[in-house]
């Protein structure tokens, strides 16, 4: 019900049209790539999926990172907008509901972006690499372990959302996240651990250097970690506000 | 049966103290008029019974419930306005009842019901950020009676509404206590207008009561202090006054 909600409060704020069009950008990259210089790639040696992924994935994950900023900043903005969120505060429903069904919606469209992507992905290697057998699971699996990986910088762009009244402070405080994770030195197994990093990291990669259980462990921890934040947090601005 | 009860309820930010050793006792099935000048602390008292903001110290009870640890039971019995209409401004008026009525798990017919209540019927697919601020309030209105809750705690309910808006106000929250046996705490800088919808008054001024009764015992009292007037109005200026004279001479 929270769920069905939060989805109702979306409507006409721009969210669906954001999800869409990142969604399409993002799938539309290594199309486009593919178009323009399919002979670098089908030259390469390896699995024609992760040379795709390797080669694009970068790009990608950045969008679905600019739609997960761009989706928390316009969920919060509709409640800060006109106080909507102080009539939630007074109705009888548990703290953290509220953020807890924004959360969850915006997994669901990045869930469906994933998706969209690794098929799209898959759907380039079938075709420019005609001697490539592609498998269902292993596009699931791809697809998972990204949204397991992108998981802890939602739960954190949600919590700055829901801490900034101002919608332009929350979405300068990601972008400046995501163009300060880029710059760090990646040669830091701590620092690719972090949110705003994490989702970079392709399932190959990951694989070749045996760091899978890690990845998802921490990724897991952080999300649980961020979510209690968040509720601890909204304990504490009862005091002040 | 007092459905609201304070016990020293403080509220303090930082070093100033908003509210402070309140005592208040509101009895069920009346409307009480809670009256203070700006500042006086008289939203911050209702956000804590909300749960918007925490006592710093002392307790309140509402319906002999406790807060913090019955807060939800708490708002299932609370319809409230606090200080300026909550709402999302993207929807509609209806949906936007419609988002509280789903909250609250009540009828569909509620929505048209509160719609009704607050005249808002015609207006009801506009966007609610289109809306003029006297139906902006009345959205929030008609939020606060959804469902008719036992308890409301309305803050300046009339404020930026029209002469005949005002009436309507309230004529509609004089006539609840009768309609459904609800209790209403209403807050207002007039007394003129507190005496018009009010059985019982609280006077507050810099955090603290000055005078809890009835119109009646405010007169009474006002006589023996020797305040000079029989006019409501200025027996509120007149003590809000004293009040601001004492605290000057004892800073
Ligand atoms: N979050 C806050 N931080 C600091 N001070 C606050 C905060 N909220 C309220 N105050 C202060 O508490 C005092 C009481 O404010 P409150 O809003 O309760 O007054 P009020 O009686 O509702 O006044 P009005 O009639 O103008 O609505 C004011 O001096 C205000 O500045
Ligand atoms: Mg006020």
């Amino acid at each position: 019900m929270i769920l069905q909600i939060e989805a109702k409060k979306c409507k006409r704020t721009g969210f669906l049209p954001a999800v869409l069009l990142a969604a399409c950008a993002a799938s539309a990259f290594p199309i486009l790539n593919m178009l323009v210089r399919a002979e670098t790639f089908t030259a390469m040696a390896g699995t024609p999926f992760d040379i795709l992924t390797d080669a694009n994935w970068q790009m990608m994950a950045m969008l679905n990172m600019v739609l997960v900023i761009c989706g928390a900043c316009l969920m919060y903005h509709t409640e800060f907008a006109d106080n909507g969120i102080q009539k939630m505060d007074v109705l009888p429903v548990r703290a953290g509901s509220l953020f807890f069904g924004k959360f969850v919606l915006l997994v669901l469209a990045l869930c469906g972006m994933l998706l969209l992507e690794t098929a799209v992905l898959t759907g380039c290697a079938a075709h420019w690499f005609p001697a490539y057998t592609w498998t269902f699971s292993e596009t699931l699996q791809s697809a998972g372990f990204q949204l397991i990986l992108t998981l802890p910088t939602v739960m954190l762009m949600l919590w700055v959302a829901s801490a900034c009244k101002n919608m332009w402070v929350s979405l300068g405080i990601g972008v400046i996240l995501v163009f300060v994770m880029t710059i760090l030195p990646q040669d830091s197994t701590v620092l690719q651990l972090f949110p705003f990093n994490t989702p970079y990291k392709t399932l190959a990669t990951v694989q070749g250097a045996g760091d899978v259980p890690l990845f998802l462990g921490i990724c897991g921890a952080e999300t649980v970690a961020f979510g209690l934040f968040e509720f601890v947090f909204l304990q504490i601005r009862r005091w002040y506000a | 049966m007092n459905m609201i009860e304070t016990q020293n309820l403080c509220k303090a930010y930082g070093d100033f103290t908003a509210v402070s050793d309140l005592n208040l006792h509101i009895q069920k099935g009346r409307v009480y008029g809670f009256l203070g000048p700006n500042g006086a602390g008289k939203s911050t008292t209702m956000k804590m019974f909300l749960g918007l903001t925490n006592p710093t110290s002392g307790s309140f009870q509402i319906d002999g419930k406790h807060y913090p640890a019955d807060r939800v039971a708490i708002l299932k019995e609370v319809g409230s306005f606090i200080e300026a209409p909550a709402f999302y401004g993207n929807l509609s008026g209806e949906e936007n009842l419609e988002i509280i009525r789903r909250i609250l798990g009540l009828p569909k017919s509620s929505v048209r019901e509160a719609l009704e209540l607050v005249g808002l019927t015609q207006f009801r697919k506009r966007a609610a950020k289109k809306y003029s601020l006297g139906m902006k309030q009345r959205l929030g209105l008609a939020g606060a009676l959804i469902g008719r809750p036992p308890i409301l705690i309305l803050d300046e309910p009339t404020n930026g509404l029209d002469p005949v808006g005002i009436h309507e106000i309230r004529t509609l929250i004089r006539s609840l206590p009768k309609q459904y046996d609800c209790t209403v705490l209403v807050s207002s800088h007039l007394l003129s207008e507190v005496e018009l919808m009010a059985d019982d008054i609280g006077i507050l001024n810099h955090g603290r009561l000055l005078f809890e009764g009835t119109a009646n015992d405010l007169k009474i009292r006002a006589r023996d202090e020797g305040y000079p007037t029989d006019n409501l109005e200025e027996i509120f200026l007149a003590m809000i006054d004293e009040d601001n004279r004492k605290r000057g001479a004892g800073q």
